[in-house]
């Protein structure tokens, strides 16, 4: 009686979470793997029949009667997994020494200075790239200041580049970076660092023998919460990309909303998916590595 | 290098990270304040015109004519009804995900059940997807079950991944909390529902108002998924902006910009004074 009790409470608690994201999270990623063998109807939509090419065209096997290769497609993805890399890796040489200091401080101070970390994420992050968008405008402060100190002789052009398009995603990041490496680093065996010092090794060894390893957990979780969104971004090549910052993510949603071609913009949302599926089960099995030699 | 030294140069590099961080924001508060309408990089003189602008108040000069007062005044209007709109989709979607994520919560950590750890698992997926694939498999969805874009479909898209954030802080709650007095109300005669609500939910609640904050601070923040689900008729205010933005940068946006900022510095320092009252 009193099992059964239980287990109806259980399923009172369980069943709105199974049901919604059953409905509205699985069923959709489901559809969007469908639609991506499927092939485009003339004016949006799809006709239900097998179609490989919308693959093909990204990789290759594009018969080039129904769907033409284009290599430019696989340039946009690889071009998107390296403004990720490289988001991950600028955000990481930013916040790890801050970390750092940051841990170092007396406790008001280090809750203040976290407090700073943390309240950028609780504004508007379309308001923060737009500062962004007012900086690097070619009239923008960044090129008013150059040029009044006599450093520059004509505005950089620097809106509308790859290299706005990693600085805007770095700053977006930047927090989500912070926190895990922070908590790797406020875990520090202390003791052990200095115990390294004493036994004579140099500060460079006991930075890659003791201080490397311990916060390697931090360092991988930070890596992948940057990485995962910065892939699939769309919104920051937008406001500051241009068509040389073009990712992967504005391709999905010209198909969608522009071009109307929701097969083919399936398929390339499949292949995001795949990249954070990759990294998800990289990052889980590296996790548990490291768990398992602690 | 003395200890010394690398001491102020790792100080000196936290100052240039926080100037990183802070300096845009506070650029656009200035310009936000600069009367100078055709380039606003170049300080006129003190304005709150903008400000005025925004909610209807400022009487433009007879410069910007009768047409321009009229179309002035209707993208007045629509950003009004965009801050309707986010608000009205927040409010609904923090209580449905704070509902359904702290219900989630309590199953997995005060139930023992076989599917546990595959709950435990998936609920992570909503939030590491990519906005924009959850965003284009919405639209997908409801436009093959024939279901119009409403304000409805932007709140059952936020909640798709919401539940596991409110679910995530909650868990968290839950996870420090005894079960000892659940157990001694249960063997005192209460039933699973009276323990509920009298043992463990008055426990849980800066938890649940932590996982209710967080919802709705990122439901008005939403760009992405809000983008593709809203229909044209529905715009939230990030979305206003992003469309503002697109069609070139006018100093109003500077004004909701400094506006937006001020009301997270306000959530957020409502957020940390919980907290700091949680620890009391």
């Amino acid at each position: 009686m009193a099992l059964r009790r239980q287990s109806l409470v259980l399923s009172a608690l369980l069943a709105p979470v199974t049901i919604f994201l059953g409905i509205f999270f699985l069923v959709p990623l489901g559809i969007i793997a469908v639609y991506s063998v499927l092939s485009p109807g003339l004016y949006g939509g799809v006709e239900w029949s097998f179609y490989h090419w919308n693959y093909g065209r990204i990789f290759g096997w594009a018969d080039g009667i129904e769907e033409v290769f284009e290599p430019v497609y696989l340039k946009i993805l690889l071009r998107s997994l390296g403004f990720g890399a490289l988001t991950v890796i600028l955000c990481l040489m930013l916040c790890y020494p801050v970390a750092f200091w940051v841990a170092r401080l007396p406790e008001r101070a280090r809750l203040f200075f976290l407090f700073l970390v943390a309240l950028p994420f609780f504004s508007s992050l379309i308001v923060r790239l737009y500062a962004w968008l007012l900086i690097l405008k070619p009239s923008g402060i960044l090129n008013e200041t150059l040029l009044a100190l006599g450093l520059i002789r004509a505005p950089l052009e620097i809106l509308f580049t790859p290299a706005a398009v990693v600085l805007g995603m770095v700053y977006v990041m930047v927090p989500f970076m912070f926190l895990p490496l922070y908590a790797a680093i406020d875990n520090l065996d202390r003791e052990m660092v200095e115990a390294s010092m004493d036994l004579g090794a140099s500060r460079r060894q006991t930075f890659f023998k003791v201080v490397l390893p311990q916060t390697l957990p931090g360092i991988i979780g930070g890596a992948v919460i940057v990485f995962i969104p910065s892939v699939g971004n769309f919104v920051v090549p937008d406001v500051l990309g241009g068509a040389k910052g073009l990712m992967v993510g504005n391709l999905v949603e010209q198909q969608f909303l522009s071009a109307r071609n929701w097969p083919f913009g399936s398929a390339l949302s499949m292949l995001i998916m795949a990249v954070v599926l990759v990294v998800l089960l990289v990052a889980t099995a590296r996790a548990r590595k490291a768990g398992g030699q602690a | 290098m003395t200890p010394r030294v690398a001491q102020m140069g790792l100080g000196a590099f936290a100052a240039l990270f926080f100037l990183f961080i802070y300096a845009p924001l506070l650029l656009i508060v200035a310009y936000s304040f600069n009367s100078n309408p055709v380039n606003m990089m170049i300080w006129d003189h003190f304005t709150l015109e903008w400000y005025t602008g925004l909610f209807g108040l400022s009487e433009r000069g007879p410069e910007i004519g009768d047409q321009n007062r009229a179309l002035y005044l209707e993208s007045t209007d629509q950003m009004l009804k965009a801050l309707r709109t986010s608000l009205t989709v927040a409010a609904f979607t923090t209580t449905i995900a704070t509902l359904v994520g702290t219900a989630t919560a309590i199953a997995l950590n005060r139930f023992r059940f076989r599917a546990r750890p595959f709950y435990s698992g998936f609920l992570l997926l909503p939030m590491m997807m990519p906005d924009i694939v959850l965003g284009i498999g919405l639209l997908i969805f409801f436009v093959t079950i024939g279901m119009n874009l409403s304000m409805l479909t932007i709140v059952i898209g936020h909640c798709t991944f919401l539940i596991s954030y409110v679910f995530i802080i909650v868990q968290a709650r839950i996870a420090g909390i005894d079960p000892a007095l659940e157990e001694a109300s249960a063997d005192l005669g209460a039933s699973e529902w009276v323990t509920l609500r009298k043992v463990l939910l008055p426990q849980l609640a800066p938890g649940i108002l932590g996982g209710a904050l967080l919802a709705f601070v990122i439901s008005m923040d939403d760009l992405v998924i809000t983008y593709f689900i809203s229909g044209t008729e529905n715009t939230t205010l990030p979305v206003f902006i992003f469309g503002m933005i697109r069609r070139g940068v006018k100093p109003e946006i500077n004004a909701i910009a400094t506006l937006m900022i001020l009301a997270s510095v306000i959530v957020a320092g409502l957020g940390l004074w919980l907290r700091s009252r949680k620890a009391d």
